[in-house]
């Protein structure tokens, strides 16, 4: 056999060869993924998403202009999962309860927002109550502005709540408004 | 047989020149032979070949609310879809503390019964982790989960629930979070920080304290996103699933749901639809009120039939695609003892089950896993006419006189008897004023006489509940396809995690 003729067959057998690679798929043999490919996979940064620098506000709070001794409630994106109740204010502390009517699990997370205003009908100062259930609570105590704690069997919709007039607005508030802008259950 | 040997097999010389050649020809041998024997492999196991796997949650389903479920709606000797699957097991739910190792670990410490985020966790992300965590391990650190890794991989992904999607179960796959309470739509240092277990509070730009719906609508996770929650996204997050080139049925900027009939006219790679502004409405409300505004939500098995039809849409372009789906008001209904809307979430949840299996048939190249994440409320089906301890004065009777085979104490002169303080009739009938009532409730079958009805001690269904928490009992594992044999036996929630990813092939 001639080089020519050599080359000529090789030539011809590689060729065969490479069409018939690519008709059996090109995914016919794939690499394992690493750990690192793993890790990568997590999503944890998003560039276009400014970072957190304030606890959770309402919006309407600073609209509100209730007259002196009246309690509103402020508008939230949660409205329409809870009932407030017994809300008054004695010059000195909004007290009140929210009826979870949406779900009947754990209340995982709940904050009550309040606003107090003067005479005018200006916001001069907020104050805020905070129900956290960290898992692994006792189901004895109950959790309340931060505190771990738990609930007593079965999951309670019921939140009752106190929040005092801060320092700043102490004599000036007449009137309050409470909202909720945070409910999480379970 | 390699280059050379073919040239000697010719009478050829080897020389430096066709040597050369020689090297290209074994190379391009060499592949074709792997090629082949991978496509060998794959042509012979192409029958088996996993290309999608639709993973299917039932929230809080145990196997006694298969078992209600199937005999109310089809009798003793009737079958749930789901239980017609070839496969069947039983999956161990447990959790761990915070900061535990995992099992084997000499500081393991586990929790026996888990919540929705750190089952849905272990088999997301295949660690042990701590109630309420999501996407981290039992020190708080990100794992990636298998819907990351799948996307990664170049699958198409979906992600389908009845419940708010910033909930858990969907949660768990397209998220990472100390606290499953940090939903959104904004941060809350409560709900999202956890100081005890990070030492300080965390950056808020670190992800796992940034508000779960704020992930999920930048992540690009699921591609395919159906369910509840509106309320958790906002302006920001509408146009951040715009630029990420979502179609967006409903808005979360007017806090406008979308509608049955909006997914149905869905297109495109990414869909983002959410028809509640928290979680869906349950069945029989929708069913007993067409006219409301919420009868247009779409059904769990209609959101699973839309979501495969974009999925497998896509399976020219894709490797294939992986899709979840969670009938989440099995849970919520077990926590407030509701029988009747239970049985109709898990009927919901079996129908959707339907779904997914008749794709798979269909298809070919499908696993269809049916689990749940743990058992809710202690569900069980109770002796017609008897009654439980719930609504007992005292325990039931343990005498021991003496007797050794007894052996126990302590000693119960009598039987117990009903409290009537406890015990105010069937819950769906005479007991239904008295929410102090712990009787049970009563459901015909079609087992029964067509006269016999709901609520009558002549129903042959009576089910009780033990708590209104989740139990620690293992689950029930169903499955169909490829590769459903390894879903059979014990195993452990974390078990899923590796035999999904081993089939997709994307294991870490």
């Amino acid at each position: 056999m001639t080089l020519t003729r050599t080359h000529a067959a090789l030539a011809a057998l590689a060729v065969v060869a490479f069409v018939a690679a690519l008709a059996v798929g090109r995914s016919a043999f794939q690499a394992e993924p690493t750990p690192d490919d793993a890790a990568a996979a997590a999503r944890t940064s998003f560039p276009d998403l400014e970072a957190a620098s304030a606890e959770p506000q309402l919006p309407g709070l600073t609209a509100l202009q209730p007259r002196p001794g009246e309690v509103l409630q402020a508008p939230g994106r949660f409205d329409d999962r809870f009932v407030l109740s017994d809300l008054h204010f004695d010059g000195g502390t909004l007290s009140g309860a929210a009826q979870i009517t949406s779900d009947v699990s754990d209340v995982l997370e709940f904050e009550a927002l309040a606003g107090f205003y003067d005479e005018q009908g200006l916001l001069v100062g907020t104050g805020r109550f905070v129900h956290h259930l960290a898992e692994g609570h006792d189901h004895e105590r109950a959790d309340h502005v931060g505190d771990d704690g738990g609930h007593a069997g079965p999951p309670s919709e019921h939140e009752a709540f106190s929040i005092p007039v801060p320092a700043e607005a102490a004599g000036r508030a007449v009137s309050a408004a409470v909202g909720v802008p945070v409910l999480v259950n379970e | 047989m390699g280059a050379g040997n073919l040239l000697e097999e010719t009478g050829m010389r080897v020389t430096s020149r066709n040597a050369g050649v020689a090297v290209v020809v074994t190379a391009v041998l060499a592949g074709t032979v792997t090629a082949g024997i991978g496509t060998a492999a794959a042509a012979g196991t192409d029958e088996g070949r996993i290309k999608n796997v639709i993973y299917l949650v039932g929230d809080g389903m145990g196997r006694t609310h298969v078992t209600a479920a199937s005999e109310r709606y089809y009798g003793a000797a009737g079958q749930l879809n789901m239980e017609k699957l070839p496969a069947v097991g039983q999956v161990s739910t447990y959790a761990v503390e915070k900061k535990s190792g995992q099992p084997g670990a000499a500081d393991f410490h586990p929790n026996y019964v888990t919540d929705s985020a750190s089952s849905a966790t272990a088999w997301s992300s295949g660690v042990k982790t701590y109630n309420a965590a999501l996407g981290v391990d039992p020190t708080g650190e990100v794992v990636p989960t298998i819907m990351e890794m799948a996307k990664q991989a170049g699958y198409r992904t979906g992600n389908v629930s009845t419940a708010e999607i910033t909930d858990a179960t969907p949660a768990g796959q397209m998220s990472h979070a100390l606290a499953r309470g940090c939903q959104g739509p904004v941060y809350s240092a409560a709900a999202c920080q956890d100081a005890a277990l990070t030492g300080s509070a965390l950056p808020t730009s670190d992800v796992r304290v940034t508000p779960i719906a704020d992930q999920i609508a930048r992540n690009g996770t699921a591609d395919v996103i159906l369910g509840g929650g509106l309320s958790r996204f906002d302006a920001e997050d509408e146009k951040a699933l715009r630029d990420q080139g979502y179609t967006v049925i409903g808005s979360p900027a007017s806090q406008t749901v979308a509608t049955r009939s909006d997914l149905g006219s869905a297109s495109g790679e990414k869909v983002f639809g959410l028809f509640n502004r928290g979680n869906l409405t349950v069945e029989r409300s929708k069913q007993q009120n067409p006219s409301a505004p919420q009868a247009q939500e779409p059904s769990l098995p209609e959101m699973t039939s839309g979501a495969i039809d974009l999925l497998s849409d896509g399976g020219r372009r894709g490797k294939g695609f992986y899709l979840q789906v969670e009938g989440a008001l099995i849970d919520k209904r077990s926590h407030a003892n509701d029988a009747a809307q239970t049985l109709e979430e898990t009927k919901a949840f079996d129908d959707a089950v339907a779904v997914a299996v008749d794709y798979a048939k269909r298809d070919g190249h499908t696993l269809v896993i049916v689990t749940a994440d743990h058992e809710c409320a202690g569900f069980n089906i109770i002796e017609k006419g008897s009654f439980t301890n719930a609504e007992a004065a005292t325990p039931p009777g343990n005498v021991d006189s003496g007797n050794p085979a007894n052996d126990s104490t302590p000693s119960r002169p009598g039987s117990s008897a009903k409290d009537p303080n406890r015990s105010a009739g069937i819950v769906n009938a005479p007991g239904s004023a008295d929410p102090r009532n712990f009787g049970p409730a009563t459901f015909r079958t079609p087992d029964d006489p067509t006269a016999v009805t709901d609520g009558t001690p002549e129903a042959s269904l009576w089910l009780s509940y033990l708590s209104g928490n989740h139990t620690g009992a293992d689950v029930p594992v169903f499955a169909f396809g490829p590769g459903s044999g390894e879903l059979e036996g014990s195993l452990d929630n974390t078990d899923l995690f590796d035999i999904v990813s081993r089939d997709l092939r994307v294991q870490r």
